[in-house]
Order: structure tokens, then C-alpha cells, then sequence
């Protein structure tokens, strides 16, 4: 077997699963601190990223453009926790998440009425070129940009984790996650909290954005990306921010594997159901994920 | 007034469980009935015939499927597209392979083919639930189609990829008009609600109801959930994959596994939202309601275009029905969760009292 | 030895008069017992067994003598005993020895109230229409649960315990809370599996059934907190609990008219029994939801009993009721153990009702049994009394 071959599948892999964990990582962060299964996340992704590039393309300044994005965001945030969150207080778990269905709808059909539905190009400054250097040792190519985004995800992940073990608010948060009525009981104010949280949720929506649109382009299309963050929020569990990393290296990496080595034998398209089949078959062994917590049910 | 109860006693027990219990339902479902099977075909155009009537009742259909599974039985499904598409390319292969059977017997076999992959789909619901759930039914969504697609025997090695549906004969009598196509839809349609009704309103409706509510209540009283759950998944499945094959039989007329992606899914279970959950009748004007909206969105572009002197741009339709249909989705779960059924059953209610305000 | 054997015929007892005796020798136990089997074993029938023990001195030696034949004696003749035994110590041996040796001690203060005790076994025996036999004259019972464990990760919530119910009795199961009883009660519905232990179940193990398999052997309950189908009317809630002798699938649903529509009318017509036995007809339509608490839990009962259970568990039934509504409880409780003989095992925190209608009690406290015995026996009991009030 070409091991050279193989390591650069495999580091290819690892390396859009990070891009997966960036969604992922929102997803985390609504259910931490609001135990909403958000399922907009991939729209609020949408959405940022197209709002960026469309400032970009009218020739606004990067980090004006970015700002904007995020107050964008940050409006949408407490928009949605007045409009969609408030009135659902208390409802079961699949009210809300088919309320955030809904929701993903409004949003794909918002961000196209205001700025068309046309694919754009983004660009940031980053090459998808291999490295030079990895390449003249190891004789392997991996693109500078997956490694800036996994650098990117890093930063992101790691102020996050330290955003919740250390500060007020973090714990606040997850006090809220574990039970509204007891948060509320205790004196914190759920709806600024949750105001923050889907504000932060959408910073990083747009982070995510702004790599996947880099890579891909910014269409309609990654709207489904989102989908593909359900299997890493299973395989990592739906409260863990390491989880959502580790879930994502996992995802990403079989996916590449399964679709180079395997693929061959069943004429390809793995990549589309693959991920789904690997997560359900771990639900029926472990249904908490790897690093979830387990639930007992009591009578 | 019109709408009393007083003078319609029930003495037996039988008499109680009916469906109708009330006279004027009953005349009210007659009345819907005739129009329906005699009324609209004599005087429907071909318009609302071919593209409003027929795919309506094969979505409704659908939804009737989905709501077994989601609404009575608890089980929350994200892959009803791909048994519709397996019901699809199933009466497909039997008609081309076996054109000798009886295309009902074709689309009959079709549906358990596809009860068949809600089974082997459902079996993940013995150990996990909700949205987990869901994902796994995504997974099924996804496998499905990718398998129709790859495996060349379900589209009998098509290179383009899309097949065209073979016509319908029963008895010599080909179903090739709108009119024709509608009578066969809606028979079909109607016996299986009937069907479904019956079902549901005697024990394997309390066995799911029972899993839906409390399922570990459900077994301490002896309902066996495995069997309860996976038959919940089979009928389901079994109604879904009916819809498909007519969905591509007598609507599309073509087979191809476009027709059957995600979006279909969720459009389906919106009109389990809308409708009602855990309702018949909520299926039926869930359907009606998603399947109308488009059609009332963009009838209504060309008096707001006059109105405002504006052209609107191409794509806005679509955006805004996007928009529309989430926050109509939105706006049932927090205002009515039990959908327009409910508010159906609140107006009769109202309706027993009327002209009197209590 | 004549005179200490004497034969009721009136009551079908036979009184053994230990009072003032003494057993040193296995000698004088044979002579005694041989004698009672003579004079029942000529009478060709069986009898209850009326035990007086006071100031009966049995000397340790011996037994072990003693109570094997005592044992051989119930099989061969016994339909139920009860004593009297007013001495401390008499009375503790003979509870630790019905501990280890699983019956029923059964001990009264007084001869009167045994008598009583024995009539209303009696009555019990007769509406079963069972001669009962030995079996239940304590030693097995229709349920048996056996040196139960039970781990929740670390946590211990059973350590420990055992006792057996009569058929047709009300056994209730008290204690503090947190003791485990709840949990008790969830092991012998088969909702949880022991870590260690035994269930039997009219003799035989039962242990590693599953839920609905134990639904099937003739096990009904109720739970602490309501486990009402919300979704579904008070009549769908009962019909429900109807899923047992329901006949058909969903095929004959689907075909209504005909079998599936005989099945409904037939169900209905008993489920309409319990309703009237239950008083809920206003409410039959009504979305359980909707229903306040204290009906609530009769539609459960209602649901529990549409199973037509064998061994009917009540976990906390009178919970959050008030005077009125815990009276009607207790009627249907009682009226339902009267009229159908179905046993029953009851949790309860009300001592006064707990006292007044049951047959037996068990206390646990800290996942292990501290007691057990009739009523009067535990009353009085002052482990009881300790754990209930704390060491003063």
C-alpha cells in the first residue's frame, strides 16, 4: 500500500473534519447552554457568510465587513430568541427542534431575497496549495489552507473552552443548559444569557463561514453542511466541545478513507450516507457519544 | 343550530365508537365524498386535475404515512422521500419484470418493499429516541437514495438516469388523462385512509399511542414495544411507498430519484406540523394547505406587481415561499401545535353552540 | 396430652395449647405432635392451626425438632396458623426463625385477636374457592421475592431482603423515605432487574423476565407519579390496559367491521364494568390530561385493574389526596381485594391507613427490611418506632 498515499487521504481527511467541527462547535454551544438542537445553524452559517461576502464584493473594508457580519449576527441572535425561543419556553425537545427547522428555512429564504442567489467566489488571502515544505520532505501535499483553518478552529475551540470552565457567564450558561427553571430560579437571566449565547453562536457561524466559503464558495449548498454536523455531534456528543473536534477528526477522516478505498467497489458517492451509517451505528452502541453524558430515565 | 347533538343518543357500544357519531357529520362527509368522486371530475379542468387535485392527495397520502409513524407512534422520521422513492422504483422493476401482474397488485408489492426498509431503518428506534432518532432515519434518507441511484438494477441500467413510468391499465381501462388519473388517486387514497382509520381507532392506535406517550407504561402493561414500534415503522413505510408509486405514475410520470430528496422529506413533515399532528383529518389539510401555498403565492405576484408597478425578480417567489412556509411552521408550534385539526375541532365546537356564545 | 390438642369443628382450628409447657426433650416434642396428627389424620380433613404459646418454654436444643415437625405437621394438615404469644423472648425466637425459614409468624396478643385473625383468613381462602393448601399457609405465598440486591452504579438501593405475599391478602411495604420501597416495588414489576436475588412467582423463578412478560403472568401496577397515556382519553387509557385479552392484529383492525368491531364491544363492555365499579362514567371521554389528580390515579387503578391482575402493585395511591378522596381509595383497594381476591402489595405513607387494611407489613429503611409482621406486631415493634422517629 502507497503509505504516502494514504497519510495524505488521511490528513486530508482529518483536516475537513476540523472544517466540520467549526459547524459543529454551534450546534455545541445552543445545546450547552439552551439544550436546543439548533438546526438552523447551518443557515446561520449561510447566512454570515454571505452577508460577509457580499459587504466584500461591495468593496467594504475585510474587518469593517467582518464587524458587520457579526452584528448581523448578533441582531439575528436576539431576534430569534424573542421571536422563536421565548414563546417555546418549556415545550418538549422536538418542539424546538422543529421549530429551528422552520427557522433554517426563514433564514436560507431571508439571506437569499436580500442578497440574491448567486454562488460567490471568497477569497482570504490563504492559497489551496500544498505546502511546500511537507511536501519536499515527506513527499506528501497538504493544502495551506486546511492547515490554516485547522489552526483557526484551534484558536476558536480552545478560547471557548476556556470561555466556559472560567468565566461567570460560562457557568451561567451551563446552569441554563441543564434546567430553564431552576437557571430562572436561581436569579439568572435566561433571556440575556441565551441572547449571548446564540450571539456567540453566530460568531462562530461565521467563522465556520467564512472557511467554507473560502473553500467551497459561498451557495446554497452550504446550507447542507450542517447536515453533515449531526454525525460529529453524535459520534462527539451533543454537549462537548472536545467532542464536536474529535467527532469532526473522525467524520472528516473515514469519509475521505471510505470514499478513496472504498469507493471503488460501489462506484463512488460515499461521502453522501457514509458518515449517517457510521453515527447510527454508534448511537446503538454508545447513544451518548464519546464524551456525552449518559441519561437515566427515571420512573 | 344546525349543529346539535340533542336527539342523537348512542345505545350501544358500537354505536358510540362510530366515526361519525354525529348526524351531520356524517351528512358533511357524504356531501365531501360525492363532490370529490363525482362532482369534481365532471367539471375540474385539466390544470387543477393534473397539478393541484392529484399530487395533493398523493402528498396527503404521504403525510398520512408519516403521521402513523411521527404523530401516533411517537417516532420522529426525516427519511419519508426515500421509502417513497423505494414504493417508486419498486412498482417500477415489478411492472417491467412482471408485466403480467395487476399494476394495483405492482404498487400493492411496492409498498411492502418499502415496508420491508422502514423495518430494517426502524430497528434503531428499540434503542434510541428523538432526534436521535431522526439522524438515523437521515441516514436512511441518504442511504436509500444513493443506493437507488448507484445500484444500476433499480433504474434497469438507464444511462441517463431517469426512467419514464409505464402507463396504467387496469382491466384493458388505461388511466392516461387527468380525470382518469384523479379517480384512480383518489380511490386509492380513500380506501387506505379508510384503512388507516380503522387502524388507529382500535387497539394498534392505543398500542402506538400508548409507546408514544409513555412507552415504558406501555410495557409494564404488557404492549410489546419492539413489535408495537416496528410495526408503527412498516405500515408507515408501507403507506409512504404506496404515495411514491403514485407519485411517480400518475403525477410525475417519470422515475427518478431527484424527485425523492431531503426537501421532500421536510416538506412532508411540515404538513404533519401544519396539519395536525397525530390526526387524519390534520394529514389531509396539512397537505391541502402546503400544497395550495405556492400556488396562492404566486398568484398573488401579479396583482402586487401591478399594484406596486415593479417586476419582481424571478427568484423571489421561491425565496419567499421558503420564508413563508418557516414561519408558518414557526407560528403553528407556538400559537397550535395540533395544527389546523385543531383549530377544525374548535370551530365545530363553536359551530355546537352557535347562534348562543355558551 | 389429650387435653392440649383440642379440635374446633366450628371454625375448622386446631388449637395446640403449649401455654405452661416445657419441651426438653425431642421426646416430648414427638409425643406432642404424634398425637395432633392422629387426631387430625382421622378426621380426614385439614385445619387452620391455633398456636398458644405462652409461657411455653422450648429448650434450644430441641428446636429445631420442634419446628421441623411443626413444618411436616402444616404440610400434611395446615391451612393457615396463627399464635399467641405474649412472652418477648418466645416472640423474638419465633420471628427470627420465621425470617430464616420464610413463614409467616403471624403472632397476636391475644386469643381473641388470633381467632379473628384466623376467621378472616377463612374468608379470604373461601372467596379464592381455593382450598389454598400449604402453600399459603405461609411458607411460600403467591409472590416470593428472595435476598434482593439491587445496584444503581454505586449506589445500593436494596441490600438484602426478602419476604413472601399471600394469595389474597393486602401486604404493604412502609418505611422511610428513600428506603428502597419504590424500588421494591419496580423489581417485582420487572422493571428492574436485581443484581442479585430471586423473584418467584406462584412457586416458580421469575427473576429474568422482561416487563411485559411479567404483565403477562397476572402483575398490575400503578405509579407514584401518574404514568397516564396524556395523549389518550380516560376510556382509551383503560381499554389499554385491555392490550392482554385483546384478540386480533392489525389486519382485522384495518377490516373494522366484523371481528375487530365483536373485540371492541366485548372490551368495552368490561371496561365499562370497572368504570362503574370505579364511579369515573362522567369523565370517560375526557383527555386524561385534563382530569385533576386525584382522578387521575383512579384512572390509573381503573387501567391497573383492567388486566384483571393476579398480584396487583399500588405504588403510593394515596399520595396528594385529600380526607374524601383517600377514602374512596381505600374502598375500591378494599373492595377490590374482597370481591376478586387480587393481592395486593401497597405502598403507603398513611399509617393509619396502612394499619387498618392490611394483612401484612413489611418495613424497610435504607434499602434493607427492618421488620415485618402483622400490623400489631410492627406497631409495636421498636426498631419501627426508631427508624420512624429517629432514636428518641
Amino acid at each position: 500500500m502507497n503509505w504516502q498515499f494514504f497519510l495524505e487521504v488521511l490528513v486530508g481527511g482529518l483536516l475537513a473534519g476540523v472544517m466540520y467541527s467549526l459547524v459543529a462547535l454551534g450546534f455545541v454551544l445552543i445545546y450547552k447552554a439552551s439544550g436546543v438542537f439548533n438546526f438552523a445553524q447551518g443557515a446561520m452559517v449561510f447566512l454570515a457568510a454571505l452577508t460577509f461576502v457580499s459587504l466584500l464584493e461591495r468593496g467594504v473594508n475585510f474587518w469593517l465587513a467582518i464587524a458587520i457580519a457579526l452584528a448581523v449576527m448578533v441582531v439575528l441572535g436576539i431576534a430569534i430568541e424573542r421571536l422563536v425561543l421565548r414563546p417555546l419556553v418549556n415545550q418538549p425537545q422536538i418542539t424546538l427542534f422543529m421549530a429551528t427547522i422552520g427557522l433554517s428555512f426563514v433564514l436560507e429564504g431571508l439571506s437569499q431575497l436580500v442578497w440574491g442567489s448567486q454562488p460567490h467566489g471568497l477569497e482570504i488571502g490563504i492559497p489551496d496549495v500544498p505546502m511546500q515544505w511537507l511536501a519536499d520532505t515527506l513527499g506528501i501535499n497538504v493544502s495551506q489552507f486546511d492547515v490554516f483553518a485547522a489552526v483557526v478552529a484551534g484558536i476558536l475551540v480552545a478560547a471557548l473552552a476556556v470561555f466556559f470552565q472560567t468565566t461567570r457567564i460560562g457557568r451561567a450558561l451551563r446552569a441554563v443548559a441543564d434546567d430553564h427553571q431552576a437557571a430562572l430560579a436561581v436569579g439568572i437571566p435566561l433571556r440575556q444569557i441565551w441572547a449571548i449565547v446564540w450571539t456567540v453562536a453566530g460568531f462562530v457561524a461565521l467563522v465556520a463561514g467564512i472557511m467554507w466559503g473560502a473553500r467551497n464558495g459561498v451557495q446554497y449548498a452550504l446550507t447542507f453542511i450542517a447536515l453533515k454536523a449531526l454525525p460529529v455531534l453524535i459520534l462527539g456528543g451533543f454537549e462537548s466541545v472536545a467532542g464536536a473536534i474529535v467527532g469532526g477528526l473522525i467524520v472528516g477522516a473515514s469519509e475521505k478513507l471510505a470514499e478513496v478505498y472504498l469507493g471503488p467497489y460501489v462506484g463512488g458517492g460515499l461521502e453522501s450516507w457514509f458518515p449517517y451509517v457510521l453515527a447510527l451505528a454508534f448511537l446503538l452502541v454508545r447513544p451518548e457519544g464519546l464524551f456525552g453524558e449518559k441519561r437515566i430515565e427515571r420512573v | 343550530m344546525l349543529y346539535r347533538e340533542a336527539g342523537q343518543f348512542k345505545t350501544t357500544y358500537a354505536g358510540d365508537q362510530q366515526v361519525f357519531p354525529i348526524r351531520q357529520d356524517r351528512i358533511g362527509v357524504a356531501v365531501v365524498l360525492v363532490v370529490a368522486f363525482v362532482v369534481v371530475p365532471l367539471i375540474g379542468n385539466q390544470y387543477w386535475l393534473s397539478a393541484i387535485l392529484t399530487p395533493f392527495l398523493i402528498f396527503a397520502l404521504a403525510t398520512l404515512g408519516l403521521n402513523i409513524l411521527t404523530g401516533y407512534a411517537g417516532q420522529l422520521s426525516l427519511g419519508t422521500a426515500a421509502f417513497m422513492a423505494v414504493g417508486a422504483f419498486m412498482a417500477f422493476n415489478f411492472e417491467l419484470r412482471a408485466p403480467w401482474m395487476p399494476i394495483l397488485v405492482s404498487f400493492a408489492l411496492a409498498g411492502l418493499c418499502a415496508a420491508a426498509v422502514g423495518v430494517a431503518f426502524g430497528l434503531p428506534s428499540l434503542r434510541i429516541k428523538g432526534f436521535y432518532l431522526a439522524v438515523a432515519t437521515l441516514a436512511c434518507q441518504f442511504f436509500v437514495l444513493w443506493a437507488l441511484q448507484r445500484i444500476g438494477w433499480f433504474t434497469n441500467h438507464s444511462a441517463s438516469g431517469v426512467i419514464t413510468a409505464q402507463k396504467v391499465v387496469i382491466l384493458g381501462y388505461a388511466f392516461d388523462t387527468p380525470a382518469t388519473k384523479y379517480m384512480l388517486t383518489l380511490g386509492i387514497v380513500t380506501v387506505l385512509a379508510v384503512l388507516a382509520k380503522n387502524m388507529l381507532r382500535s387497539e394498534t392506535g392505543r398500542k402506538f399511542m400508548a409507546v408514544r406517550d409513555m412507552d415504558l407504561a406501555a410495557e409494564v402493561i404488557g404492549i410489546r414495544m419492539m413489535q408495537t414500534k416496528l410495526l408503527a415503522f412498516a405500515i408507515s413505510s408501507f403507506y409512504c411507498g404506496v404515495a411514491g408509486a403514485l407519485y411517480a405514475f400518475t403525477y410525475l410520470g417519470t422515475v427518478e430519484p431527484e424527485a425523492f430528496t431531503l426537501d421532500l422529506s421536510f416538506r412532508i413533515l411540515f404538513m404533519v406540523i401544519v396539519g395536525g399532528v397525530g390526526s387524519i383529518l390534520g394529514s389531509f389539510l396539512g397537505a391541502a394547505f402546503i400544497t395550495l401555498l405556492p400556488i396562492f403565492l404566486n398568484t398573488m405576484a401579479h396583482p402586487i406587481e401591478e399594484l406596486l408597478g415593479v417586476t419582481l425578480p424571478a427568484g423571489l417567489m421561491s425565496n419567499l415561499e421558503l420564508i413563508v412556509f418557516g414561519a408558518l411552521i414557526i407560528f403553528f408550534l407556538i400559537v397550535e401545535p395540533h395544527g389546523l385539526a385543531r383549530l377544525w375541532q374548535i370551530g365545530k365546537e363553536k359551530l355546537r353552540l352557535w347562534p348562543f356564545p355558551h | 396430652m389429650r387435653d392440649r390438642v383440642i379440635l374446633h369443628d366450628n371454625i375448622d382450628a386446631m388449637e395446640a395449647d403449649f401455654s405452661g409447657m416445657t419441651f426438653a426433650t425431642e421426646a416430648q416434642v414427638d409425643e406432642f405432635y404424634d398425637e395432633a396428627d392422629r387426631r387430625m389424620e382421622a378426621t380426614g380433613k385439614r385445619w387452620y392451626f391455633l398456636v398458644i404459646y405462652t409461657d411455653c418454654v422450648v429448650v434450644p436444643e430441641v428446636w429445631d425438632r420442634f419446628a421441623a415437625r411443626g413444618k411436616n405437621t402444616n404440610i400434611k394438615y395446615g391451612l393457615g396458623t396463627v399464635r399467641v404469644g405474649t412472652s418477648a423472648g418466645t416472640r423474638d425466637t419465633i420471628r427470627q426463625r420465621a425470617q430464616r425459614d420464610m413463614f409467616r409468624a403471624n403472632i397476636y396478643e391475644s386469643r381473641d385477636s388470633a381467632i379473628l385473625a384466623l376467621g378472616e383468613m377463612r374468608k379470604r381462602h373461601e372467596t379464592l374457592g381455593a382450598t389454598a393448601g400449604a402453600p399459603a399457609a405461609g411458607s411460600e405465598g403467591i409472590v416470593r421475592v428472595d435476598d434482593i440486591h439491587l445496584n444503581f452504579g454505586g449506589v445500593k438501593a436494596i441490600a438484602g431482603v426478602g419476604f413472601g405475599v399471600n394469595r389474597g391478602e393486602i401486604s404493604s411495604i412502609i418505611g422511610p423515605n428513600g428506603a428502597g420501597k419504590s424500588s421494591m416495588l419496580n423489581v417485582i414489576s420487572g422493571f428492574y432487574r436485581p443484581s442479585r436475588g430471586r423473584i418467584y412467582f406462584e412457586g416458580r423463578d421469575r427473576t429474568h423476565l422482561a416487563a411485559h412478560d411479567v404483565a403477562r403472568l397476572g402483575f398490575a401496577r400503578t405509579f407514584q407519579n401518574i404514568a397516564l397515556f396524556k395523549g389518550m382519553s380516560t376510556l382509551d387509557n383503560i381499554m389499554t390496559g385491555r392490550s392482554l385479552k385483546i384478540k386480533g392484529n392489525f389486519l382485522t383492525d384495518a377490516l373494522y367491521w366484523g371481528f375487530a368491531q365483536k373485540e371492541e364491544t366485548a372490551q368495552r363492555q368490561h371496561v365499562e364494568k370497572i368504570i362503574d365499579f370505579l364511579e369515573i362514567q362522567a369523565i370517560r371521554k375526557t383527555p386524561v390530561g385534563k382530569l385533576p389528580y386525584g382522578l387521575q390515579k383512579r384512572v390509573e387503578l381503573a387501567r391497573a385493574l383492567a388486566m384483571e391482575p393476579k398480584v396487583l402493585l399500588l405504588d403510593e395511591p394515596m399520595a396528594g389526596m385529600n380526607v374524601e378522596e383517600k377514602e374512596d381509595m381505600v374502598r375500591f383497594i378494599l373492595d377490590v381485594n374482597d370481591q376478586w381476591g387480587t393481592t395486593i402489595i401497597l405502598i403507603e405513607h398513611d399509617m393509619g391507613v396502612v394499619m387498618d387494611i392490611s394483612h401484612y407489613v413489611v418495613v424497610m429503611d435504607h434499602g434493607g427490611k427492618i421488620a415485618e409482621g402483622t400490623p400489631g406486631e410492627v406497631k409495636a415493634d421498636p426498631v419501627v418506632i426508631r427508624a420512624y422517629l429517629g432514636a428518641h
